[in-house]
C-alpha cells in the first residue's frame, strides 16, 4: 500500500515537472536583448521582471481566448540563462495539467505583440519569440512616387529654359524690326522738319530790293 | 552680324574652363582610384606623372594647335593638312558619336539616383518587403540592398544580352531629361557652352572639397587613406602598371575625339594655348589625385563599417549559441572569445562553425572596384551609412552629373563642329542642327534602357572607343611630325604664339609619343588576340552575382569604329 502511494507521488511529481522543458512541443523559447535595446538605461533582469513577463503573457492569452481566466500561475517558465533566454509553456485554466496548443499561443502572442514589447520597452528584434516571425509593417506606397515629383520640377525648369533660349532671339528680331521701322519714320520726319526750318530762314536784308539809298 | 564669321569664346578663360570641364570627367573619379589601388597605391603616381609628361601634355598641345590654326572642326582641319587624311577626322566624329550614344546613359542613372535621394529613407538602404510581408525580397537578401537597387530597380537587368524586354520608363524619362539639358547647354554653340562651363567646371571641385572634409572626418577613413598611400614599390616592375598609366593619361585627357580640336577652333588666332595646354593637363591629373584621396577615405569608412557589422553579427551568434550574458563579449574581445569557446566547447562550436564569418579589415579594403560599380554601388553604400545621408547623396549625384555633362559638352561639340563646316549644314540654323544631333542620339540611346541595356553599355564602354582612339592619335602625331613636317608645324605655332616650341615638344612629337602609342597599340592587339572570344559577366537572379562568363562576338564592333 505504502509503495503504491509512493509510486503515485513520484509519478505525479514527475508529471508536474514535465510541462516545461527545453524543446517542449508546446513551448516557445524567448530571447531578450535588453542591453542592445536600451544601452545605459538597461534594467536588470530579475524575478520581478519575470513576474511581469508571465503576467503580460497571461494578459495576451486572456485577450485572445475570451472567457478563459488565465492567471500568472498558468504560465510556466524554465531553463533561464544569463543571456536572458528561457522557455515557457502555457497551461489551460480549465485543466491544469493540460497545455494550451502551440498554435493558439502563437496567435495570442501575435495579436498582443505590441503590448508585450512595450511592457518591456523592447522591439520585435530585441524581444524574440523563437519560431514566431513578426509581421512586418506594410510598405507605404504613395500615389505619386516622390522621384517623379522632383523629376517633374527639373523637367519643367529645363523645358522653360529651352523655350526661352529658342524664342528670345525671335522676340529680339521682332523688336529690332519694329525699332528700325520707327527710326525710318523719325528720320524722314526730322528731315522734313529740317527742310521746313531752312525755309523758315532769316530774311537777309542786305540783298533786299527795297533799298532806297542805292538809286542814283 | 557677319554670318560667315566664326563664333569665338568670349574670353580665354571660357576656353580653359571648357577644356577642364571636358577632360575632368567620370574617369577621374572612378578609374584612377581603382588603378591606384591595383598598382600599389602611392607608387602608381610615378609612372602616371612620367606618362603625363611624355605623352599627355605633348599630344594635348598638338590637338589644340591644330584646332586653333585651322579654325575648323576635325574633318576640315585634317583635310586641310592633307586631303587624304579627311578620314582621320571622320573617324574622330564616328567615335564621338559612339560615345555620345552611351555616355548619356550614365547621366540618366545619376538623375535617377538623384531624384530618388529625396526620400526620408534612401531606397537603397533597406530591402523592400516581399508580397507576403514575411521578410525582405529574396533576391535582395542574397545580394545587398545597394546592389539590388542598382541591378533590379534601376536597370531591371536581364540574365543575358540576348534576353530583352521593354524600355524601362523611368530610365527613358531620365535619358530624355539628360539629352534636353545637353541640348540646352549647346544650343547656341560656344555662346551658350561658354557660359555653362563656368559652372560645370568649378562646382564639382566645391563638392569634392566638401566631401574631402566629410570623408576625412568619417569613422575609419584613415584606414583607407593609409592603405592607398602605402606604396608597394614592387608594382613598378610590373609592365602592366606602366601600360595602365599610359592608357589612363591618354583616355583621361580625351584625346582623339576631336573635341579639343573643335574647342580650339573657336579660339582667337593668337591665343596662348601652350600655357593653357599645360595648365589643363595638370589640373586634370591633380583632380584625379584629389578625387582618389576622397575615394579612399570613403573606401576606408565603408570597409570599417562592414568589418564592424561583421564583428557584431559574430558576437550575436556567439552570445545566442552559448547563452552568455549580453555584455560578456564586446567587439574588441570577439576573437579572444572565439578561441576560448572553441577550446572549451568544441562540439557546440563545430555546430555553428559554418555560420561563422571571417571578419577581416584588409580583405574589405582589398575589394577594388571601378566604373559604374564604384560610383553607384560602393559610394551609395557608404553614403547611406553617413548621418544626414540624403544631403550627401544629393551633393554626390549632382557632382557626378556635372562631371558627366561637362564631358558630354565636349563630345557633342566634337560632332557638331565638323558638321557645320559642310556647306549643306552651314545653312541650317545652329539650333536646328544641334537639335537634330541630340534627337538622333536620344533615339538610339533608348536601346540602353532595355533590360539587356547594361550589357550593351559595357560592350560600348570597353570596345567602342579604345582601339580607334589609339589608332587615330597615332596617325595624328605621325602625320604632323612626318607628313606635314615638324618644320612647317613649328612655323605655324610661331605664327600664332610668337615663339617656336622648344626642343622638348619637338622630341616628344617626333619620337617619344609615337613610340609609346605604337607600344600601347601592339599591347592591346596582343591582349585582344590572347583573350579569345570576348566574354562578359552576367547577373544571375538566383545566384545574385556575376558568375557567368558568356561568349559574345564583338569583333565586328571594333572594326566599325575605325572603318574610314
Amino acid at each position: 500500500m505504502l509503495e503504491k502511494i509512493l509510486i503515485l507521488l513520484c509519478l505525479s511529481s514527475a508529471l508536474a515537472e514535465q510541462p516545461c522543458k527545453p524543446d517542449a512541443s508546446d513551448g516557445y523559447k524567448v530571447r531578450l536583448s535588453i542591453k542592445t535595446a536600451l544601452g545605459d538605461e538597461a534594467y536588470v533582469w530579475n524575478e520581478n521582471e519575470m513576474f511581469l513577463f508571465r503576467a503580460t503573457l497571461a494578459f495576451a492569452m486572456r485577450s485572445h481566448l475570451n472567457g478563459q481566466e488565465f492567471d500568472v500561475s498558468n504560465i510556466i517558465v524554465c531553463d533561464e540563462t544569463p543571456r536572458v533566454t528561457f522557455w515557457f509553456v502555457v497551461t489551460s485554466p480549465l485543466n491544469t495539467s493540460g497545455l494550451v496548443d502551440k498554435g493558439v499561443v502563437e496567435e495570442a502572442i501575435r495579436m498582443s505583440r505590441n503590448r508585450i514589447n512595450s511592457a518591456f520597452l523592447l522591439t520585435d528584434k530585441t524581444l524574440e519569440f523563437i519560431g514566431i516571425t513578426p509581421t512586418l509593417t506594410a510598405p507605404v506606397n504613395p500615389d505619386t512616387p516622390p522621384w517623379l515629383i522632383v523629376f517633374g520640377v527639373v523637367m519643367g525648369a529645363v523645358g522653360a529654359g529651352i523655350i526661352v533660349v529658342l524664342v528670345s532671339p525671335l522676340v529680339l528680331k521682332k523688336r529690332k524690326k519694329n525699332e528700325e521701322t520707327d527710326e525710318d519714320e523719325e528720320e524722314t520726319g526730322v528731315k522734313a522738319v529740317e527742310n521746313g526750318s531752312t525755309r523758315e530762314g532769316v530774311y537777309n536784308m542786305s540783298f533786299s530790293d527795297d533799298e532806297r539809298l542805292t538809286q542814283m | 552680324m557677319d554670318k560667315g564669321a566664326r563664333p569665338n569664346w568670349d574670353n580665354p578663360m571660357q576656353f580653359v574652363l571648357a577644356c577642364v570641364s571636358y577632360a575632368v570627367g567620370l574617369g577621374n573619379v572612378w578609374r584612377f582610384p581603382y588603378l591606384c589601388q591595383l598598382h600599389g597605391g602611392g607608387g602608381f603616381l610615378i609612372p602616371y606623372l612620367i606618362m603625363l609628361f611624355l605623352e599627355g601634355v605633348p599630344l594635348f598641345y598638338l590637338e589644340l594647335a591644330i584646332g586653333q590654326k585651322m579654325s575648323l572642326g576635325s574633318i576640315g582641319a585634317w583635310t586641310a593638312i592633307s586631303p587624304y587624311l579627311g578620314g582621320v577626322g571622320l573617324a574622330s566624329v564616328v567615335t564621338s558619336l559612339y560615345l555620345c550614344l552611351y555616355y548619356n546613359i550614365i547621366n540618366a542613372w545619376s538623375f535617377w539616383y538623384l531624384f530618388h535621394s529625396f526620400q526620408s529613407v534612401l531606397p537603397w538602404a533597406d530591402c523592400p518587403i516581399n508580397s507576403n510581408r514575411t521578410g525582405p525580397i529574396e533576391e535582395c537578401e542574397r545580394a545587398t540592398p545597394t546592389q539590388y537597387f542598382f541591378y533590379r530597380e534601376t536597370l531591371d537587368i536581364s540574365s543575358s544580352i540576348e534576353v530583352n524586354g521593354g524600355i524601362h520608363t523611368g530610365q527613358a524619362l531620365c535619358l530624355v531629361l539628360a539629352w534636353l539639358i545637353t541640348y540646352l547647354f549647346i544650343v547656341r554653340g560656344v555662346k551658350s557652352t561658354g557660359k555653362v562651363v563656368y559652372f560645370t567646371a568649378t562646382f564639382p571641385y566645391v563638392v569634392l572639397f566638401i566631401y574631402l572634409i566629410r570623408g576625412m572626418t568619417l569613422h575609419g577613413a584613415i584606414n583607407g587613406v593609409k592603405y592607398m598611400f602605402t606604396p608597394k614599390m614592387e608594382q613598378l616592375a610590373n609592365p602592366t602598371t606602366w601600360i595602365n598609366a599610359a592608357t589612363q593619361i591618354f583616355f583621361s585627357l580625351g584625346l582623339g575625339f576631336g573635341s579639343l580640336i573643335a574647342f580650339a577652333s573657336y579660339n582667337q588666332y593668337n591665343n596662348n594655348f601652350e600655357r593653357q595646354a599645360i595648365i589643363v593637363s595638370l589640373i586634370n591629373s591633380g583632380t584625379s589625385i584629389f578625387a582618389s584621396i576622397v575615394t579612399f577615405a570613403i573606401y576606408g569608412f565603408k570597409a570599417t563599417v562592414n568589418y564592424e557589422n561583421c564583428l557584431e553579427r559574430t558576437r550575436l551568434l556567439l552570445l545566442n549559441a552559448f547563452s552568455l550574458a549580453e555584455d560578456s563579449i564586446t567587439m574588441d574581445t570577439v576573437f579572444d572569445w572565439i578561441e576560448k569557446l572553441n577550446t572549451t566547447y568544441p562540439q557546440q562550436f563545430a555546430e555553428i562553425a559554418d555560420k561563422l564569418e571571417n571578419c577581416d579589415l584588409e580583405s574589405e579594403l582589398d575589394t577594388a572596384v571601378e566604373g559604374t560599380g564604384l560610383a553607384f554601388i560602393v559610394y551609395s553604400e557608404a553614403i547611406m551609412n553617413m548621418p544626414l545621408s540624403q544631403l550627401w547623396s544629393v551633393l554626390y549625384f549632382i557632382m557626378l552629373l556635372l562631371l558627366g555633362m561637362g564631358s558630354m559638352l565636349g563630345n557633342v561639340t566634337a560632332i557638331v563642329t565638323p558638321l557645320r563646316d559642310f556647306k549643306i549644314t552651314s545653312r541650317m540654323s545652329n539650333e536646328l542642327l544641334n537639335g537634330l544631333v541630340c534627337l538622333f542620339c536620344l533615339l538610339l540611346g533608348l536601346g540602353f534602357t532595355t533590360p539587356s541595356g547594361n550589357y550593351w553599355f559595357t560592350m560600348f564602354n570597353d570596345y567602342g572607343a579604345t582601339f580607334s582612339l589609339l589608332f587615330i592619335v597615332l596617325i595624328e602625331v605621325i602625320t604632323v611630325s612626318y607628313i606635314y613636317g615638324i618644320k612647317r608645324f613649328e612655323k605655324d605655332i610661331e605664327d600664332m604664339l610668337g615663339h617656336r616650341p622648344n626642343w622638348y615638344w619637338k622630341i616628344m612629337w617626333s619620337v617619344t609619343s609615337p613610340v609609346l602609342l605604337i607600344a600601347l597599340f601592339i599591347f592591346y592587339i596582343i591582349n585582344y588576340i590572347k583573350g579569345g572570344t570576348p566574354t562578359y559577366q552576367a547577373w544571375n537572379k538566383e545566384l545574385v552575382k556575376y558568375p557567368y562568363k558568356l561568349q559574345h562576338s564583338s569583333g565586328c564592333f571594333c572594326l566599325l569604329s575605325h572603318h574610314q
